[in-house]
């Protein structure tokens, strides 16, 4: 067994984990996170998306002793203080989420996109999902809510910007 | 659960190697786990030990300029596709390096790990078979340097001792090569290279080296050849005449061999009127 310390969602934590234990396992069923979902197992679909250290990585992919120091962030860390996130409300907005089982991998893809490059273009915005499999609305509204998004973060920092 | 393996994190390369000897043959270097965790949840692979270089700062580092090049094993694909001064030196390595895998992938997947992994459809390895890189690599015995194209030994197969772990890829100067990288697949960000090629051509020496993926057990480098610019035509059809006659695809899950066998003169000709045909010498 090996002793772990990270972060999840900014809040520090503390496990004792197995080798073989993933990610992906510690955050559902230790922690109680099952936000985060397992479709493939094998990196592919991205249900399991989460952010390492501010970048989107496959948590089935990952074993729970490599988060040792590392900061990770799930979906529940979406939605801070019981309101919803501008990712989560673009998504609701656009009508991009349908049987909702790849939107928490979908929003934490965005989030990384939107850490690194705030004002994406629709390009960018495929290549950040490409990696994330929907089954149910074909995309569109998915990247018309990552565009929303976008639009509503640049225009809150300007409205700053301007009062 | 994954498998029924120890965890290693070493604090020294001397102290990886070491663990590696002892699990003879039963060990396995963890770099991204992109490819070693799916063999391993698969049922394909069952090491005993997991030794994860991933702390190790010497391995993390990478440098890139025009005489040469260093990438670190536990440097991650994107680390360099993000990197504006590599793009611009490596082109070609670059577009194969964004060609695999997903974005959450390539956050996690190395360029070293691409090439120890030893799937004959690695995208990276036409790309460094023709820029002649090298493999630098520790061991119990001490370092050493292998040609990255004495360093596939057959399908998931390389040439290392099962002590050794690659520290490093090393790039030699580009002294004015230009290069490209081609690949057919099926989908984008979900599936491995129905066929990859890449070409390196020297304007100065008038020399192409290709190599090609995913069409025989390793991938394949193929002997320069000497350019003879007067008839492109006649020069595209020898060129492809060699290659075909220096690879032996199968039909697997992703292809038939006679698609493969289809699909590469029309990337070798693809890249041909990149270097070749069209603009001139930069």
């Amino acid at each position: 067994m090996y002793d772990i310390r990270f972060t999840v969602n900014g809040q520090p934590e503390h496990a004792t984990v197995p080798a073989t234990m993933t990610l992906l396992d510690l955050l559902r069923d230790r922690l109680a996170l099952t936000g985060t979902k397992e479709g493939c197992g094998i990196g592919e679909c991205g249900a399991c998306t989460v952010l390492l250290d501010g970048k989107p990585i496959t948590s089935c992919l990952m074993l729970a002793v490599e988060a040792d120091g590392h900061d990770i962030e799930t979906i529940e860390g979406e939605a801070v203080g019981g309101g919803l996130s501008v990712l989560q409300q673009a998504f609701i907005d656009t009508g991009a989420i349908q049987c909702g089982f790849c939107t928490p991998g979908m929003i934490m893809s965005a989030r990384g996109l939107l850490n690194r490059t705030p004002d994406p273009s629709d390009e960018n915005i495929v290549e950040a999902i490409a990696g994330n499999l929907c089954r149910c609305t074909g995309y569109e509204a998915i990247i018309a809510a990552v565009r929303l998004a976008a639009d509503r973060l640049a225009g809150a920092k300007q409205g700053r910007g301007q009062s | 659960m994954l498998g029924n393996f120890e965890y290693k994190r070493i604090r020294s390369i001397e102290e990886g190697c070491q663990y590696l000897a002892e699990a003879a043959g039963d060990g396995a270097v963890l770099a991204g786990g992109t490819d070693l965790l799916v063999e391993i949840r698969n049922g394909l692979k069952s090491p005993q030990l997991l030794v994860d270089c991933k702390g190790l700062d010497v391995l993390n580092v990478f440098s890139v300029d025009d005489s040469r090049s260093t990438i670190g094993a536990s440097v991650a694909l994107n680390q360099l596709i993000e990197h504006r001064v590599f793009r611009t030196t490596h082109p070609a390595l670059a577009d194969a390096l964004a060609s695999i895998g997903t974005y959450q992938l390539r956050n996690r997947a190395t360029l070293v790990g691409n090439i120890c992994n030893a799937s004959p459809a690695a995208d990276a390895a036409p790309v460094l078979l023709v820029l002649d890189a090298v493999v630098e690599v520790a061991g119990v015995e001490g370092p050493r340097t292998v040609p990255v194209r004495s360093f596939f030994a057959g399908v998931k197969k390389t040439t290392l001792k099962p002590d050794e772990i690659v520290t490093a890829i090393a790039l030699p100067a580009r002294s004015g090569l230009r290069t490209a990288f081609r690949k057919q697949q099926r989908i984008r960000g979900h599936d491995l290279a129905v066929v990859n090629a890449a070409g390196a051509y020297s304007p100065a020496k008038k020399v192409l080296k290709l190599a090609i993926g995913s069409c025989a057990p390793t991938p394949v480098l193929l002997d320069p050849i000497e350019v003879d610019s007067k008839d492109n035509e006649a020069f595209a059809d020898h060129v492809i005449e060699t290659v075909l006659r220096a690879v032996s695809p199968i039909s697997d899950v992703r292809a038939s061999a006679g698609y493969r066998n289809a699909v590469l003169p029309i990337l070798v000709k693809r890249i041909l009127h990149e270097l070749l045909f069209e603009g001139s010498g930069a």
